[in-house]
């Protein structure tokens, strides 16, 4: 699956939200996850189906003041 | 030294920390643990997808510290409603610190964006905590549109300069219904005190803490600063005057040796 990632192009094994995040092998506490500008809770990763036009932002929690 | 509260949340320290610019996470948690604070702010960014960062959640959450994620990088009211709702999700928090600076040099705060989205936010849902200048018609409002609280800066961001904003605080404090939470520009613990000491609710501070060669002496300095400031509030400080008044009886005695 072909999809833009953090505004760079990403290639990944699978369909789903919770598959990239598997591919990526990133932790899942503390990160937020956008497609096209929409928030996506994380109850819906593991339904959420991407596509070849998915814009997907992945966030991560990081120290600030 | 009395506790307070922040949308029924109790608070037993007066004293919030950030978690930047500290040398580790390690570090970090040295110094927050010595603070004894109970609340700490946290950013979001574009997830690194090269590296793995420091897990910082897991330290924080283990010492039951309540996060509080900020909209720092939003520029504008859209963008900072975007980051609130990105940071609930990471954060499972509705609770958010809005901040809204366009210009990077001073780092001041938009008021009007600040309002736009705080009002946006409330009807979300969200424990709306705003960083603004000391700015009284402003809080007041921030507050009458639903505001847990308001957070008026001391001075710029990382300044170091104090309370810099001190009589229009004083508004603030006079005015507000709400807690008044005194950030930004803090340097010295003395900088703390004297914010207590005038009635703020509390305090948050990061580069003072952070950027001390000891960083965990610091938090220890700064919590004590908090107390002191609180506790004088709460005793009754002495006025002001431009004349001496004696506390010796000033007795004749001297001017019997003539």
């Amino acid at each position: 699956m072909k999809i833009m990632l953090n505004d760079a192009p990403c290639d990944f094994l699978g369909h789903t939200l919770l598959d990239l995040l598997r591919y990526l092998g990133k932790r899942e506490q503390g990160i937020a996850i956008a497609i096209n500008q929409q928030v996506v809770p994380k109850s819906l990763w593991a339904s959420t189906e991407l596509n070849e036009h998915s814009q997907v932002f992945i966030f991560e929690s990081i120290a600030g003041g | 030294m009395s506790s307070f509260f922040i949308a029924g949340h109790e608070f037993h320290s007066r004293l919030f920390t950030g978690t930047g610019k500290y040398a580790s996470a390690n570090t970090m948690m040295d110094s927050l643990i010595a603070s004894k604070s109970e609340l700490v702010t946290l950013s979001l960014r574009r997830m690194d997808l090269k590296q793995q960062t420091d897990n910082i959640l897991q330290p924080l959450q283990q010492h039951c510290m309540k996060l509080l994620p900020n909209t720092s990088g939003a520029r504008t009211a859209k963008e900072a409603v975007f980051a609130a709702e990105l940071a609930r999700e990471a954060l499972e928090t509705n609770w958010v610190k809005l901040e809204i600076h366009p210009d990077p040099r001073y780092l001041m705060p938009d008021g009007m964006e600040t309002l736009l989205a705080a009002e946006e936010l409330i009807k979300k849902g969200f424990v709306v905590m705003p960083y603004v200048h000391a700015d009284p018609v402003l809080c007041k409002r921030l507050e009458e549109v639903g505001c847990q609280c308001v957070m008026p800066l001391g001075s710029p961001i990382g300044s170091n300069m104090g309370l810099a904003s001190r009589p229009f605080l004083e508004i603030i404090i006079e005015q507000s219904t709400v807690p008044v939470i005194v950030d930004a520009g803090i340097g010295a613990p003395s900088d703390a005190a004297l914010a207590l000491e005038i009635g703020a609710d509390a305090v948050l501070v990061n580069t003072a803490m952070a950027v001390a060669r000891q960083p965990a002496q610091m938090g220890k300095a700064f919590r004590l600063a908090v107390e002191a400031g609180r506790m004088a509030y709460e005793s009754g400080l002495g006025e002001r005057r431009v004349q001496a008044q004696a506390t010796s009886p000033l007795t004749e005695f001297i001017g019997a040796l003539s």
